[in-house]
């Protein structure tokens, strides 16, 4: 069941777009990973789910009914250009924030001490905003956003600034707002976050949605006809034997004795016929399908969509 | 949705109070007030310490005895020659009046050692040709001179009454020190509280914290609560000021106040046109302190121009301090707004020579000058009709104002790194 969905939304600044017809759905308890090189279009799409930003065409849904402004002040939003009020108390500032969110005062106030215990920085309550570095600032703005406990969560690249060991205390609250019922959107380059807690990604390149679905759809997609070889012997024999049959999308030669490369067979051919063809020319250490990490996979399409984009252009001309 | 608006102007209040600026400054500015008060007095007092002594060499005979020493300076009869006089280095002049001087009356001189000073000059003139005039007098040989002379002496105390108003009088003088009291006030807040305002909005802006605010709170209440919150600050200011101020004057005034000077207080305050001994503008100040009643209607009225100027303005600010990025990049905006209120204040200064003309009625009524100059007009007696008009005008134009501050607000707020023109903030208005 989805919880929210993007129809057809574009949108136009002066001098370019920022969103070409984007459509996307996201599953209701999902964890969902909005990626995209810079200047792609993210903050754009989350600044129109949360009616900072208008579209100039294109709706939102939320549980299948047009997105109103009210529907926005229950979703917990943390913005990538977030900051707090230097000179305020932490523990006052998280209060007043929480009560904008329509938290009364005792209940804020027992729930930011929870939270404050759990993460262990409860002597930070005190003190003053402007003491605090900006990884700390933005620990007490994580909890400021999840506090009233919302159905809906959005994070705008939410481990920059982060350091590895905060970025992972961060990734497990993000698993158990999940599993308490949260659906969790986020925006990100750090592929590695992806991989290790997103149930599904739309990867947006130049304003337009290339890429969508479950990661593991999406995987299962790059990694079909993709074999990867180790072997020892003369590479461009392996070349020449595999001319019309398959694509050697990369190549190692570090060790003589083992190099490795990795294949795209073409439509039609299969393992089976390849194999032997591989066999007759070189010492074959292993030959497995090759499942590319979430990294590799947005930066091939990425590439492949440019490439389109570009050859669109100049068939244009 | 009221109460969010609630939360935001209880944060900007409360960070603004307890700030230690604001304490010390609602502390401080009647301490200063009423040093500004006290150091023409205190001038003097310590002035008198040098006294300035004069030898006069009369050669005329019938001068020098006359002159009579006050606290500052003192005449002493000096019966040699100019020339030896001159030689004393160690006093402040020598006067020389030649012997000429009842026929020739430029015939008098003054030799000084030190740094001339306008009193002695005054001093010296005023003596001396009131001696010549008497002695002139002398010559016609009136009898009982000196008594005639007293009697006829004469100084007229002018008091001026509100011809339509039976119940005060008014001094002129007076009007115009608290009318300009008022409208320098009023300046001093929309200045003051007005860029506290864009400031506060500049600083959401370079903090980042707004698009977390927005997730929260429709911008237009973000905006509200902003100018309320600080307005607040504003007006309990005044109020601790005017509370401060009405317990000087219900109860040290009466306290220090001489006798008879008293007296005529109680008299002026029971029937404006008594009769009274004393210095007329000074008994009818006090008159007008002791009356707590006055000072209410007066404080009143300009509370009101003091909200509504504030809004007036605070809304103007925070369309500037929507626009840009920076407080350098404000500066040129600010200007613009300034322009208004600096003519405001320069016509309610000008204005004490005719409170009723044309230019002080019209300016009363544009809202981009009328809180400054109907503060200075207060004192006047302005017909009620007009006030009334003048603030209906004033808190409409402000609803308008408002408006049109939210939607360049709304627009400007998420507008990063581009300083606008006047041309395209003009058309943020017309965004939806």
């Amino acid at each position: 069941m989805e919880i929210l969905r993007v129809e057809n939304v574009s949108k136009q600044f002066a001098n370019h777009k920022a969103l070409d017809n984007v459509s996307l759905s996201i599953p209701q308890g999902s964890i969902y990973g909005l990626l995209g090189p810079n200047g792609a279009g993210k903050t754009t799409l989350i600044r129109i789910i949360n009616h900072i930003t208008a579209p100039d065409s294109g709706q939102v849904f939320l549980d299948q009914h047009p997105l109103t402004a009210d529907d926005v002040y229950s979703i917990g939003y943390l913005p990538e250009e977030r900051g707090l009020y230097k000179k305020m108390r932490v523990g006052e500032q998280a209060i007043f924030f929480a009560r904008l969110k329509g938290l009364s005062h005792s209940e804020a106030s027992t729930r930011l001490h929870q939270w404050f215990a759990h993460f262990g920085i409860e002597d930070w309550w005190g003190k003053k905003v402007e003491e605090l570095s900006k990884g700390m600032a933005q620990k007490v703005q994580f909890i400021t956003t999840v506090l009233h406990r919302p159905r809906l969560l959005i994070f705008d690249e939410p481990f920059s600034g982060f350091d590895p060991i905060n970025a992972n205390l961060l990734k497990d609250e993000i698993l158990r707002l999940r599993d308490e019922g949260a659906t969790v959107i986020f925006s990100t380059h750090n592929m590695a976050s992806v991989e290790e807690i997103c149930d599904h990604i739309t990867l947006i390149n130049k304003a337009h949605n290339i890429l969508s679905g479950s990661v593991a759809d999406v995987r299962r997609k790059y990694s079909s006809q993709r074999y990867r070889i180790v072997y020892s012997g003369d590479a461009s024999r392996l070349a020449e034997a595999l001319l019309g049959k398959a694509v050697i999308l990369d190549e190692s030669a570090d060790d003589p004795q083992a190099r490795a490369a990795t294949l795209r067979l073409d439509n039609g051919v299969a393992a089976r016929d390849i194999i032997p063809v591989v066999n007759d020319c070189v010492d074959i250490r292993s030959f497995a399908e090759y499942a590319p990490s979430m990294n590799e996979i947005f930066i091939q399409a990425v590439n492949d969509n440019n490439l389109i984009t570009s050859t669109d252009k100049n068939n244009e001309i | 949705m009221k109460s969010k608006i609630g939360i935001v102007i209880a944060r900007e209040f409360k960070e603004r109070v307890r700030k230690k600026s604001f304490i010390i400054s609602t502390i401080l500015m009647p301490v200063f007030m009423i040093a500004m008060m006290a150091v023409p007095s205190l001038m003097l007092m310590f002035s008198k310490g040098e006294k300035k002594e004069i030898a006069v060499v009369d050669n005329s005979g019938f001068i020098a005895d006359k002159l009579v020493s006050s606290d500052e300076i003192s005449y002493f009869v000096f019966d040699h020659d100019v020339d030896s006089a001159r030689k004393m280095g160690d006093i402040y002049g020598i006067l020389h009046i030649g012997d000429s001087i009842l026929t020739n009356s430029s015939d008098i001189r003054l030799y000084a050692n030190d740094a001339p000073s306008i009193n002695v000059d005054e001093d010296i003139s005023h003596q001396v040709s009131k001696i010549i005039e008497n002695e002139k007098l002398k010559a016609y040989n009136i009898h009982d001179l000196d008594q005639i002379l007293d009697e006829v002496k004469t100084e007229v105390s002018l008091r001026t009454f509100d011809n339509s108003d039976e119940g005060s009088s008014t001094s002129s003088l007076l009007s115009y020190i608290v009318g300009l009291i008022f409208s320098l006030l009023l300046y001093m807040f929309i200045l003051l509280y007005g860029n506290m305002v864009m400031n506060s909005i500049i600083e959401e802006k370079t903090n980042r914290v707004l698009e977390l605010m927005v997730s929260s709170i429709k911008p237009a209440q973000l905006m509200l609560g902003k100018i309320i919150g600080v307005g607040l600050v504003a007006t309990v200011q005044i109020l601790i000021w005017g509370v401060l101020i009405a317990l000087a004057s219900g109860l040290l005034i009466p306290a220090l106040m001489p006798a008879n000077v008293a007296a005529d207080v109680a008299a002026i305050n029971a029937d404006p046109t008594a009769a009274i001994s004393s210095n007329v503008d000074m008994v009818q100040a006090l008159a007008l302190f002791g009356n707590v009643g006055q000072i209410i209607h007066i404080f009143v009225i300009a509370l009101l121009y003091l909200v509504g100027g504030f809004l007036f303005y605070a809304a103007i600010f925070v369309a500037i301090g929507a626009a840009v990025d920076n407080v350098q990049d404000a500066s040129q905006f600010t200007g613009i707004a300034m322009f208004p209120i600096m003519a405001g204040l320069i016509i309610s200064m000008s204005i004490a020579n005719s409170p009723n003309s044309g230019l002080a009625f019209w300016t009363s009524m544009i809202p981009f000058t009328s809180p400054m100059v109907m503060m200075s007009r207060i004192a006047y007696n302005v017909p009620s009709w007009e006030v009334a008009v003048s603030l209906v005008v004033l808190f409409v134009s402000i609803l308008a104002m408002i408006w049109m501050a939210a939607k360049v607000y709304r627009v400007g707020i998420f507008m990063y790194g581009k300083k606008p023109s006047l041309k395209e903030i003009v058309r943020w208005m017309k965004y939806k």
